[in-house]
Formats: structure tokens, sequence, C-alpha cells
């Protein structure tokens, strides 16, 4: 009871700076915001989230120009952008500043070549892209499908156009450019595809809002642990005044135990935590249609142990430093080296094999990988039991560690 | 000479501060190590990019058609084509595929469906096969996704192939016969092989990179690193320009200021000295950063003339921007959530085209908003000096003079604030 009535006193403390606790959820919110903004692919192209891709026809609109444009318009990854300039060094530059991700530049003479009705061999389709960047792969792979396709239907013209001719028939261009419309409808649905379906009950979270959940997903997850810690800074700063100013030792003089004390401040950092991680949850499930609600035990279960060890950590903190300067300094690198190991900025895949082996020893990448198994993967409780029983270990340590070195002079 | 005195004291003061040595200088370093080391960079010792292997699960139920099997070669071509990066294994079903990446054993699931080679060689009838993904993965999914789509066009290719070839010659009012229709078949399949001897199709397509990933020192490690670096530079040095400036506070606070104005030192020189030491500040700050991460992280900033002046306007904004923000605080207290909030929020307004950089169509319209915020410009230079393989340009020289011009502004109100304050 007592130590209820020490987090009470922690509590009126921390929130009369009504204005600093307002900026961790709204510093969260933020960043949640532009993160998944970030992550979503987002800027242009009317909400269409594929990549942009220039397209120059230099081949003065001969159909396999307006058949390809029609397959990369087709394309899962790619949007083409016509662009009227028949100017390479341009569209290089213009992959260069980020505006497309590659550009697909068809030459004078291609349609000719690939149909066989020209002079020569056919001049190569010119792709500009940088292969060193996932966007320009993912850019390069959509385009060369396209065009596989199209220099497919051009073949399938060129032979059906040697099979007429085997029946002692005129080819004339209009007969190749009619088979090839015939083989292009057809690439429009082809016979053997490939389908993709995603593990678990996310596709259909997903699909009901429109894709919205999976573009917050992970930033909503790895912002809000790593805010989790941001809060620390003025919990473990009343910790250490308390010290300083002799308060600690005075409660010792009372009929209050070592014990009690010690929980009492731990209780105050543990509910405004959780209340932090509740606030932030409910505004991804409310605003941003994330899924925690889809597995709410599991969603509970995760909040609990996140703030339990995030908690644990600002003890720890309040702990060892000795003023409240050591107090931010420890909190936000903490926060900084933690959020970043454990893959709250950017998902650990895009990393390295070591930095994830690395990132896996923190707590911060357990206690994403938990809430990513319920709103990203739509796994219910069973999935996080191991990221929750991990995070939980590491609170442990952390309140073992403050409860032993706890000082009160 | 006083306010040399005052600007001296100030300056030592600050920069043996733990508080400075940590966030001026510690954090823009560790956050760049930090993703120095997420992108491979410790673990390769270059510019390579390790990626984990993906583990895909297999379920082939295609028994194959008159001794070939299409699912046995896309498997095996799927083992093959890049077995550093993707890694098979066989599943007996779709069900224990499925299951293997529901348990985050495998990243992809790819299931082969019975009678698939029987569709691919039929007249008709359809066939698909399953990518069965973790939806937290992209990178390796897509890749497995483009292997098995290419083998899959290859086999859709010959059939589309003959029933255009088919549908065109009976409108001209031929019925092939199927051996005409065998041998387009058998030529397509021979032009299909030989364009996959080809390693990437080179016959069909020209790769060209855009400038930028030309020249030595854009594209790789080094340009993403610049840009984080000049990223955390600028949001760090804003917080150390208002943090510095936050002494005069403190010093109105503990009275000292006021015990030094009743001295013969004049007002002016008293306030002179603070405004210096806080430029100093700024400059050791600055070039430090500048330097560690040249020689540390390769950083290819550029020229000495144009990097100076992008520094120059850096310093002068960022340190007039913590006087004219220190001189709307009335007390130490406001100082946290001017600095915790504010000053954040700002950064990452003025971040936000780092964050952008890789997302095409998105990075200019983020650029732009950017500007609105100070941080902005600091940004905004650094990645002008980045792109441009650090040469004076027309856009460096703007963006320096806008910075100079949004000092000079902060600092005159700063400075009436103040002087209205202690008057």
């Amino acid at each position: 009871m007592r130590a209820i009535d020490l987090a009470l006193k922690d509590l009126s403390q921390i929130f009369r700076d009504w204005k600093a606790a307002l900026f961790l959820v709204l510093m969260p919110v933020g960043f949640t915001l532009l993160f998944g903004f970030v992550f979503s692919g987002a800027g242009g192209g009317d909400g269409d989230p594929r990549l942009p891709v220039g397209f120059v026809d230099g081949d003065d609109g001969r159909p396999t120009s307006t058949h390809l444009l029609t397959l990369l318009q087709g394309s899962e990854s790619i949007r083409p952008e016509v662009w009227d300039r028949d100017d390479l060094d341009a569209a290089k530059d213009r992959v260069a500043a980020g505006e497309w991700a590659a550009a697909v530049i068809v030459p004078a003479g291609f349609g000719d070549g690939a149909l066989g009705t020209g002079e020569g061999d056919s001049p190569r389709l010119i792709i500009v892209v940088d292969p060193a960047s996932n966007a320009g792969h993912t850019a390069q792979a959509g385009i060369q499908r396209a065009a596989m396709r199209l220099m497919s239907a051009t073949q399938a013209a060129r032979l059906t156009a040697n099979a007429y001719q085997d029946q002692g028939e005129t080819v004339d261009q209009a007969f190749l450019y009619t088979t090839l419309e015939r083989a292009i409808t057809a690439w429009g649905d082809p016979p053997l595809q490939v389908i993709t379906n995603q593990s678990g009950a996310a596709v259909e979270a997903a699909s009901e809002s429109e894709g919205a959940a999976n573009d917050y997903a992970h930033s909503s997850a790895g912002i809000m642990v790593q805010f989790a810690m941001a809060g620390l800074i003025g919990a473990a700063s009343i910790l250490v005044l308390e010290r300083k100013s002799g308060s600690l030792q005075r409660l010792l003089t009372t009929p209050i135990s070592r014990l009690e004390i010690i929980l009492g401040h731990y209780l105050a950092m543990y509910a405004m935590v959780l209340l932090q991680l509740v606030i932030l949850v409910a505004f991804g499930q409310i605003f941003l249609a994330v899924p925690y609600m889809g597995a709410h035990l599991a969603t509970i279960l995760m909040i609990v142990v996140t703030a339990f060890w995030a908690a644990s950590l600002g003890l720890l903190i309040g702990t060892v430093a000795r003023t409240e300067e050591q107090v931010i300094i420890m909190t936000l690198i903490l926060m900084l080296v933690l959020a970043g190991l454990g893959g709250a900025w950017m998902p650990l895949e895009f990393t390295s094999e070591a930095f994830q082996t690395v990132g896996h020893l923190t707590p911060t990448a357990w206690a994403i990988d938990g809430f990513e198994n319920i709103v990203v993967r739509g796994l219910g409780l069973a999935s996080v039991w191991v990221p929750a029983l991990v995070t939980l270990g590491f609170g442990l340590v952390f309140f073992a560690l403050a409860a032993w070195r706890f000082k009160f002079e | 000479m006083k306010a040399i005195d005052i600007c001296l004291k100030d300056l030592r003061r600050n920069i043996t501060n733990a508080f400075f040595l940590v966030f001026g200088l510690g954090l823009p370093l560790l956050t760049a190590l930090l993703f120095y080391f997420a992108f491979g960079g410790l673990a390769s010792g270059g510019e390579d990019f390790d990626l984990p292997a993906v583990q895909v699960q297999v379920a082939n139920l295609d028994q194959g058609i008159a001794g070939f099997s299409a699912g046995q070669l896309i498997a095996d071509t799927l083992r093959d084509a890049i077995p550093d990066l993707v890694q098979t294994s066989s599943a007996v079903d779709a069900t224990s595929a499925r299951a293997a990446v529901d348990r985050q054993q495998a990243a992809v699931a790819v299931i082969i469906p019975t009678g698939f080679s029987e569709t691919a060689f039929a007249s008709g009838g359809r066939a698909a096969i399953e990518v069965y993904q973790d939806p937290t993965l992209t990178l390796g999914p897509g890749i497995v996704k483009d292997i098995v789509s290419q083998m899959v066009d290859a086999f859709a290719g010959s059939r589309i192939a003959v029933t255009a070839a088919r549908e065109q010659l009976q409108s001209q009012g031929i019925d092939p016969e199927p051996a005409t229709l065998q041998t387009i078949a058998s030529q397509y399949a021979t032009w299909s092989a030989q364009l996959g001897e080809q390693a990437s199709t080179p016959a069909l397509f020209e790769i060209q990179a855009p400038p930028a990933s030309e020249g030595e020192n854009a594209g790789g490690m080094a340009s993403i690193l610049g840009l984080i670096m000049a990223g955390m530079m600028v949001f760090y040095v804003f917080f150390t320009g208002a943090a510095s400036a936050q002494s005069i506070i403190q010093e109105e606070e503990a009275g000292t200021l006021a015990r030094l104005f009743t001295t013969p030192t004049p007002q002016s020189a008293i306030l002179g000295g603070k405004f210096m030491s806080i430029f100093l500040l700024l400059i050791v700050q600055v070039v430090s950063l500048v330097i560690v991460s040249a020689l540390v992280f390769k950083i290819p900033w550029g020229d000495p003339l144009p990097v100076a002046l992008v520094a120059l306007g850096l310093v002068v904004m960022a340190a007039s921007f913590g006087i004219f923000i220190t001189s709307f605080l009335k007390n130490s207290r406001q100082a946290g959530i001017i600095y915790g909030g504010v000053m954040t929020v700002m950064g990452m307004i003025g971040m936000v085209g780092v964050f952008t950089a890789s997302v095409p169509g998105a990075d200019n319209p983020m650029r732009t908003a950017s500007l609105f915020v100070p941080q902005g410009w600091g940004v905004r230079g650094w990645q002008l000096l980045l792109e441009g393989s650090g040469a004076l340009t027309i856009d460096v020289l703007v963006t320096v003079g806008v910075m100079l011009a949004l000092g000079v502004l902060f600092f005159a109100i700063g400075l009436l604030k103040f002087r209205k304050r202690f008057a």
C-alpha cells in the first residue's frame, strides 16, 4: 500500500509537467507517420504505390512501343510515366534525381528489328537504372519481365509469319501486327501464372482496410517500443533528485521498507510506460488501422511485458545515474542504440546477417518481433509467447540489477 | 577584450561538458556507425552488402509428362540460381510448406501444383504456382518470385505463341496442322532456351547507370552514410546551439549574469562574448564531425571551399537559431519542452528528405517540405554536395545564402529580445 502511495506521488510529479508528457505521445505518433509514409513508398502516383518508371519512346509510336507500355502498365511493381522527350541524358538525370526508380528507352528501329522487318539486328532496349538500390533492382526486374513478354510476343509473330509463308502466302506488316496483338492480349491473362499469398490472418485484415494496415504496421510497433524508453527520463530523474536531496534517506526513517521504496518508484515508471503504450496502441488501431485488436490477448501480453522491461531499464538508469544530466545521456544513448539495433527504424530484414544476429541480443528486437507477429503476420497468442518471455527475461535481469545496486544515498 | 575572455571561458566550459561530448560529437557518430554496421560495413569490410540467405520450402507436386517435369526444372533453377542467397529445401506437400512459413522456419514456400507440366504443354487449361510468404519480408520473397516468374513466363510464352499462331492462321482461312503448331512450339522453345543461356539476357537489354551511380564518390555505403551523417550533423548542431544559448538563462537564474552586469563590462561585451562562444563551439562540432566522418566512414563531402561554405552557413544558422529560440524562454524549465519537443519535431521535418532519399517519386516533395524549417536548408546544403561530387554549384551558393540570411534574421531577433530583457 505504501509502495502504491509512493508510486502515485511519482506519477503526480511526472504528469505535473503535462506538456512534456504530451510529447511522449506526440513524438512517437509523428515518427510513426513519418516512417510509415517512407516505407509505404509514398509520393506521387495518386495513391498508386508502384515504383515510378520513365518510359521514353524513340521509335515513333510503333505498335511494339505501345504494347510494351501496356505490359509495363500491367506490372505489379512498377508504373510507367510516359515522357515525350527523346533525350537519354535527361532521362538519366531524372533517375539520378530519384524522380524515377528507372527509365526504359525504346530506341529508333527497335520495333522493326524485333519483328524482323528492319535491316540488321534489332537495337536493344535501354534500361537506365541503379541496380545497387532496392528500388532500382525491383524496377529492373519489372521492366525486364514486361520486355521479355513483348519479345515473346514478337517471336510468336515471327514464327507465325514463317508458318504462313510456308503455306505459300505473303506476309505483310499488318499480319505481323495482328499476331503481335493477339499474343499481347494473351499475356494480359497468361495460362500459367504465379500467385502470391501471405502467411497468417493479416492478409484478410489488410484487404479489409485496403492495405493501409501494412503501411504503418512496422513503424507503429517499432517506434512505440523505442519511445517506451524515452519516457523514462522524467521518471528516472525523480529517483536521482530524491537521492540527491536526501529524500530517499529520509524515507528510510519511516515505516516504509526498502523493498517498498524500490517497488513504489518502479510502479510509477511501469504505470507511465503502460499508459503510453496503451495510448499508442489505441492510436495505431483507430487512426492507422494497425490490427492490434486482431489478437487482443497477445497485444495485451506484449504491452505488459514491454512496459515491464522498459520500466526495469528506467529503474536501472535511475539507480546508476548520479545526476539528471547522466539520466538524459544514458536514456537517450540506450534508446538510440537499442532502437537502432533492434530494428525500430527499419525492418531488420534490410540489414546484414551479422546485424540481425546482434539485433536479437537486444530486448527491442524481441518486443518488435512480438508486436509484428500480431499486426503484420496476423498471428495470435501462441506466436508471442517466445518474444514475450525473452522480453520479460530482459526485464527481470534489469530489475534484479537495479534492486541489487539500488542506493539510498 | 572582455568579450573574448567571456567567450573563451564559456567555450572552455562547453567543450569539456559531457553533454557536448555525448550529444554534440558522440551521438551523431554513433548513429552513423549503427547504420554503417546495419548495411554490412563491418561485416564485409567494404561496399558489399551481405543479405542473409532466404530459406525457401519447395513443394513440387508436379508429376511431369513424358519423362519431363516443368515443376522439377523450376525447383532446380530456384536451387541453383543464387545458392548463396536462396537456399531451398523440399516439402512433402503444400500444407507442410505453408506451415514452415507460418512457423517462421522459412521465408517463402513455393508450391508447384499437380499437373503443372501437363498444363504447360497442353492446348488448354490453366495452372498457377503459389508463392506463400512471410508478410514481414520483402527482399527475399521478391527475389524468389522474380526467379519463379521468369521460368513460368518461359513456359507460358510457348503456349501463348501457339495459341496466337493458331488464331491468326485460322483468321486467314488456314486451319493449321498439329505438326505446324508443334514446329512453332519447338522453335519457340529453342529461342527461349537460347535466351535463357545468356546471363541476364544482354542481347535484349542494355543497362545504363544514372550519372550519380557512375561517379566514384556516389552510390554504395559512402552515399547512404553521407546522407545519414549529414542529417545527424544538422540535427545535433541545432541542439548544441540551443543548449549552449541556454547558459544565458541558467546564468540569469543563478544570478551570475546580474552580477556581471554590475561590473564595468558593457552589456554588449557580455552578450557578444556569450554569442561568440556559441558560434565557436558549433564550428568545433561541425569541423570535428566532417573530419572524423570523412576519415572513418570515407564520406566524400567534396572540395574544401564548398564544404567550408556549407559548414559556415550551417554554423551561423544553427547558432543564431539557438539564440533566437532561447530568447523566448522565460526559464530553464521551459528548455526541456523546447529541446525535447520543438527541436526534435523540427529536426524530423528537416531530415525527412534523408529518410525518403531512396524512395523514387517521394524525394522531391519531401525535400521541398523540409525547407519549411531551417534544419531542412542545412540538410539540403550537404545533400547537394554529396550528390554533386562536392562541387561548388549555383544551388550550393543559393542554399548557403539562404542559411546566412536566416542566420542574420534569427540573430537580429534574438539580440533584440535579449537586449529588451536585460535593459
